[in-house]
């Protein structure tokens, strides 16, 4: 689900970087650093507007500034449940690999309906009902999000397409 | 457990005291008889209903006992086993009527009694048949002399009661009994024995109904004491104790004056516990025995406690399909199926998979084992032939007259070696003390061998009675406070909460939904399953070989989880109790220190990556990609992983850890870095199975796909501030940590202490180290280790302080050595650039130097000596070939000079200089002179001079074509050689060198030399020229002719 979020961030800045571009500096280093994201929760999807930049603090000794830059962005915060719409990146005996966005989705054999079985002879392999489904590499798919594991730095998920109005577009 | 002993009533006042007497009378009897019998015979009796019988009871043994042996009464013994049931409730009675003896025993314990004539008495006949006895005492006497012969022996007479010589009481009994029996028709005799000793529950506990705690021991009763023994011998003790009754039993002349005796193995070894009235009893009754020591401090058991002595554990129940695992022999430690549990509990028929050899690892040449070996087959386990299903066919080969086959209902059974086998599985009858019964924990494994026919094992196992099985091992620490519960039987089925807390078998848990919700319920464990969600994060806790396995919940089936493991990417089955929710994050499969991703060390050229870490082994992907398994003993040691670890790609971007990077060639894997060693890349890509995503590449065969955080590849700012620099330089490091070399001056020193203990001590150093110093000192003749810093080097004679820094305290500096002058390290580093960059200035010219010798020699030159006449046009052909020949033109000019050229300007002070010089006269920069010539002749800077005999001059000057077209080869010939020669080492230095150059000759008019120039004129074609000919148009070439003449 997408949320709006207001954030906040730390830059800090070296003194080299003191001059009339400071703040289109510190806007891109915003956006550098966060925008793509993933806190393990959530991943930041775009940053939208500064709310304030905040004035610079000279720290002692260093002489570099600190600002503290709050800002808004659209994440994303995959729940267990939703269901989002993925790009098949590979296939494998044990199921599929996804991707939803940014966020890497997982589709255990057991979760895949018993009619579309494993075809490993074609090329690329994929699975199929040898009717219209047929999910290879590339293909789009609408997937149930069933659980979603955080990690340090990323998310890893699992998902089934064994539901109603779920499978391949 | 306990053995029941024996017994105590040294008088016994049954007759009078017994209320109820036929209940208690009977049960306790044959409780004696029983536990007698077992004591006899199964030694290795597991079996704690004797618990109860010990401290109650035998008090008729020795007479019982004679009854049987003397009378062979054959209706008691097949009876024995119904009986067994009845026990039960007939103790409590029996119990009961022994308080009430004990009561008024005590104003005559000890003493025997009048009416002792008839001890041991089987007082149930005597009910049965309502006799009274007393009448027939003096026959009694008679009779009990006749049966021993009247010659018994004095000392045998101490085992028989008083007046037993002269009792023939049990004849008389038996002649009535006799009697009585063919008086009555059989019906009526079926239908007495039937209420006598049926299982009739109802029958046996008519007797009233005692509250438990009325039973409980009380003051009264007699004290229990816990005697020390030998650890371990505590059973020994107690069968000498019950032996020494037998001997010297109560109404005897010397008799033992205790209750009972009896062991509680377990936590409790190295005691046994007798029950008596006065610890002089218990001393008495243990006098020099072995094994036991009574005169060591006893322990008085409170009366409180007594019960607990003989609590009993409730026996396991063996089901028929349950599993147990055997306790020793071929199979020990095996697990077992019970087909069938007989009906006393005792004898189980279990199905074991077999381990047989079939002979043919019999080895005829063998010496006869050892015959210092006590039992061959001692240590079975040690080389025991591995689990395997029985074959027939395998018997055949060496042990056929061995087999036989029988075929029963369930199909065909063998019978081999005294075994029966069938289905393959090995059928056999064990004790149920042979087996182990409790947490016997089956793998799955172990159980997928007994599921019969089906090939992988799992669609015929019975998963049901396996968890059943299993539950019955579920212990507490299964169940964790905060576990996801279900009730899935019983009252509360469909319950569902979180435990808070477990106390034994049963789980308290708060309920979490429906109308319950919020309240504790308490609930026993086999009630009880784990919950999980699919997509729940759980880990592996026990029960099987994936143990600490993490995963995902894939599918939530009853009581099967199938979970997809983290590492492996694969889907496994497990037992919801086998679970609990992880909380872990990441990958948690740990082998001591080491962890799936780690990168190790196997040799000194060989490193891995741990891509599976089983029970007692690692799988690793080694750095050239094969895979290996290994011990954790065969690691050399675990590389740290180093996260600001840089490598280049294929197309030099620098590629830190956690970029993503992707393969050129090959199968264009990618992956995330996950560590980088050497050109070594150990890359893990999620999306892979095997080998746990783990992929080995070369550095130069990846390209980068993403850096890290978006790290662009554009250089630093940051990095570029030289004032941030000076921290980060390598340059700029922390000094490495002083060395001192030589000997310590202050060895050999005298030194006084300045601060600490030994203040104001004056000594003499004997030994250093970095920081302390071994000091002899003068007062107390002792060796002492001081801090240097806080000696003061004192001179032996005036005792003046010596300053000692000018050795070691100078030196700091001079070692920080980059210390101080950190703008000096700033300014140097332009001063190193231009050394550097004078590096390949110089490289320059010598490398082109060498072609060039080559080319003036043998190349330019030699045509030029060949048609001295024809210059033009073989100098050209002469210097294309030699120029040619070698390659990229000269590399005087080509290599080092062009490019710095570009790049440097025309300053001719620069570094550069040298190198530029050569294209200097390419460039016609300087008119359209020979760069040699205008170089000299229209600069006259001293750096000129420098600049002069750079190699560019002077093989400017030297060129072939000069040469060539000079018509006095053999003029020049002096000259020529020379002036690469002597300019090449040392440009600056060789002035007068440079004078003879052309240039300047040229410059000093020296026409002379000039004249022979014209020549090179006319070599407009010379080599040189000709190949500036090239950039240039062909002016300066005439030109350079041109000044000449």
């Amino acid at each position: 689900m997408f949320f709006l979020k207001e954030e906040i961030k730390v830059i800090t800045l070296h003194p080299s970087y003191f001059g009339p571009n400071m703040r289109e500096y510190l806007i891109n280093r915003l956006n550098e650093e966060e925008e793509g994201r993933c806190t393990g929760d959530h991943f930041v999807i775009c940053v939208m507007d500064m709310v304030d930049i905040g004035e610079g603090r000279v720290l002692p000794g260093l002489g570099q500034a600190e600002y503290t830059i709050k800002y808004r962005a659209i994440i994303w915060k995959p729940f267990r449940g939703e269901t989002v719409d993925a790009i098949v990146t590979s296939v494998k005996p044990t199921g599929i690999f996804t991707l939803a966005g940014p966020l890497s989705v997982f589709i255990a054999r057991k979760n895949i309906p018993s009619d579309i079985k494993w075809e490993p002879n074609t090329v690329p392999p994929q699975y199929t009902d040898h009717a219209d489904q047929v999910i290879e590499k590339g293909t789009s798919l609408r997937l149930k999000i069933l659980g979603v594991k955080p990690d340090v730095a990323a998310i890893n998920a699992i998902g089934t397409i064994k539901e109603d109005y779920l499978g391949p577009l | 457990m306990s053995r029941s002993v024996m017994d105590n009533d040294f008088g016994s006042e049954e007759e009078d005291d017994d209320f109820n007497p036929g209940q208690a009378e009977d049960s306790g009897e044959e409780d004696n008889r029983q536990s007698a019998r077992r004591g006899r015979h199964d030694e290795e009796d597991e079996d704690d209903d004797d618990d109860v019988n010990t401290g109650r009871g035998p008090r008729h043994r020795a007479g019982s006992e004679d009854d049987v042996r003397g009378r062979g009464h054959a209706d008691e013994e097949e009876d024995e086993e119904e009986e067994e049931e009845d026990e039960e409730e007939a103790e409590e009675d029996a119990d009961e009527a022994e308080e009430a003896e004990d009561d008024d025993e005590d104003a005559n314990a000890g003493r025997p009694r009048k009416r002792r004539k008839r001890p041991g008495v089987h007082s149930f006949f005597e009910e049965e048949a309502g006799v009274d006895e007393e009448e027939d005492e003096a026959e009694d006497e008679e009779d009990e002399l006749a049966e021993f012969g009247g010659e018994m022996h004095p000392d045998d007479m101490d085992a028989l009661p008083v007046g037993a010589e002269t009792d023939d009481r049990r004849h008389r009994q038996l002649d009535r009994q006799r009697e009585m029996a063919a008086s009555m028709d059989a019906e009526k005799q079926a239908q007495m024995l039937k209420e006598r000793y049926g299982r009739n529950r109802a029958a046996a506990t008519d007797a009233v109904v005692v509250p438990k705690r009325l039973l409980l021991p009380s003051v009264d009763d007699p004290s229990i004491w816990g005697v020390r023994c030998k650890a371990g011998k505590e059973r020994e003790v107690v069968f000498s104790i019950q032996k020494r009754i037998e001997e010297r039993p109560p109404g005897s002349r010397n008799p033992i004056k205790i209750y009972s005796a009896f062991e509680r193995g377990g936590a409790m070894t190295g005691y046994i516990y007798v029950e008596a009235r006065r610890q002089a009893d218990v001393m008495e009754a243990l006098q020099d025995m072995t094994n036991v020591y009574p005169r060591t401090k006893m322990i008085l058991v409170p009366v409180r406690e007594m019960p607990d002595l003989l609590r009993v554990q409730k026996s396991e129940e063996l089901n028929p399909g349950g599993w147990v695992r055997i306790k020793r022999g071929k199979y020990q430690n095996d697990l077992a199926q019970i087909e069938e549990v007989e009906t006393n509990g005792l004898a189980v028929t279990v199905r074991l998979v077999p381990r047989l050899d079939y002979g043919l690892n019999e080895d005829i040449g063998a010496p006869t084992a050892d015959p210092k070996r006590k039992r061959p087959g001692m240590n079975p386990a040690v080389a025991r032939p591995p689990q395997r299903a029985f074959s027939e066919a395998e018997a055949k080969k060496k042990h056929a007259k061995y087999l036989s086959a029988t075929s029963g209902l369930g199909g065909k059974s063998w019978s081999y070696l005294g075994d029966t086998y069938v289905d393959g599985f090995l059928i056999k009858d064990l004790k149920v003390q042979h087996l182990i019964t409790k947490s016997v924990n089956p793998r799955l494994e172990e159980v997928t061998m007994f599921a019969r026919g089906s090939e992988d094992g799992t669609s015929n196992l019975d998963l049901a009675s396996l968890a059943e099985t299993l539950k019955n091992s579920t212990a507490e620490e299964s169940y964790l406070p905060g576990d996801p519960v279900e009730v899935y039987r019983g009252e509360q089925q469909g319950l569902v909460g979180r435990t808070s807390s477990t106390r034994g078998d049963i789980v308290t848990l708060l309920v979490t939904e429906g109308d319950l919700a919020g309240q504790s319920i308490d609930a026993p464990v086999k009630s009880l399953r784990k919950r999980f969600r699919e997509g729940d994060h759980v880990k592996v806790i026990g029960g099987s070989r994936y143990q600490d396995e993490l995963g995902m919940v894939v599918q939530v089936k009853d009581d099967t989880v199938t979970l997809l493991s983290d590492m492996s990417m694969q889907e496994i089955t497990v037992f919801s109790k086998d679970l609990r929710l992880s909380a872990e994050t990441g990958v948690d499969g740990k082998l001591g220190m080491f962890d799936v991703h780690d990168l190790v060390q196997l040799d000194a050229a060989t490193v891995a990556c741990i891509v599976k870490v089983d029970r007692e082994s690692l799988r690793v992907l080694d750095q050239n990609g094969s895979i290996r398994t290994i011990l954790p003993t065969q690691v050399a040691n675990k590389i740290t992983p180093r996260k600001d670890a840089v490598a280049t790609d294929r197309n030099g971007a620098e590629i830190r850890h956690g970029d993503t990077v992707r393969e050129v060639y090959g199968e264009q894997r990618n992956g995330v870095i996950l560590h980088i060693h050497r050109s070594f890349l150990f890359l893990h890509n999620k999306a892979q199975a095997e080998n746990s995503g783990i992929v080995v590449v070369r550095t130069t065969n990846i390209v980068t796909v993403s850096a890290k955080g978006g790290r662009s590849n554009a250089p630093d700012l940051t990095k570029m501030n030289p004032a941030l620099m000076r921290n980060g330089m390598p340059g700029s490091m922390m000094a490495p940590p002083q060395k001192s070399f030589g000997r310590d001056r202050m060895i050999g020193k005298t030194v006084m202490v300045r601060k600490g203990p030994f203040k104001g001590l004056v000594g003499i150093v004997k030994d250093s180290t970095d920081v302390q110093a071994r000091v002899e000192l003068h007062s107390k003749n002792k060796l002492v280790s001081i801090p240097k810093e806080i000696l003061v080097v004192k001179d032996p004679v005036t005792g003046q302080t010596i300053d000692m820094s000018r050795g070691r305290g100078q030196r700091v500096p001079h070692g920080g050595s980059g210390g101080p002058p950190s703008a000096w390290n700033g300014g140097r580093t332009p001063i190193a650039a231009h050394d550097s960059s004078r590096t390949p200035a110089w490289g320059g010219p010598s490398s082109a130097r060498t072609p060039a010798w080559g080319g003036a020699g043998s190349g330019s030159r030699t045509p030029a000596w060949k048609n001295d006449g024809s210059r033009t046009s073989n100098p050209y052909d002469g210097s294309q070939t030699a120029y040619g020949g070698l390659g990229s033109r000269t590399p005087a000019w080509n290599a080092g000079a062009r490019t710095p050229y570009g790049g440097s300007g025309n300053s001719d002070f620069d570094a550069f200089a040298s190198g530029s010089r050569t294209p200097a006269w390419g460039s016609g920069n300087t008119g359209n002179r020979t760069p040699a010539w205008s170089g000299s002749g229209s600069n006259d800077t001293k750096d000129r001079g420098y600049d002069a005999p750079t190699p560019g001059g002077n093989y400017s000057a030297p060129t072939p074509g000069a040469y060539g077209g000079a018509p006095t080869p053999g003029a020049w010939a002096d000259s020529a050689p020379t002036p690469g020669a002597f300019n090449a080492p040392t440009p600056g230095d060789k002035r007068p060198y440079d004078a003879p150059t052309p240039a300047a000759w040229d410059s000093a008019g020296s026409r002379p030399y000039d004249a022979p120039t014209p020549a090179m004129g006319g070599t407009a074609a010379t080599p040189g020229p000709g190949m500036y000919g090239d950039g240039d148009d062909g002016g300066p070439r005439y030109e350079e002719g041109t000044p000449s003449p």
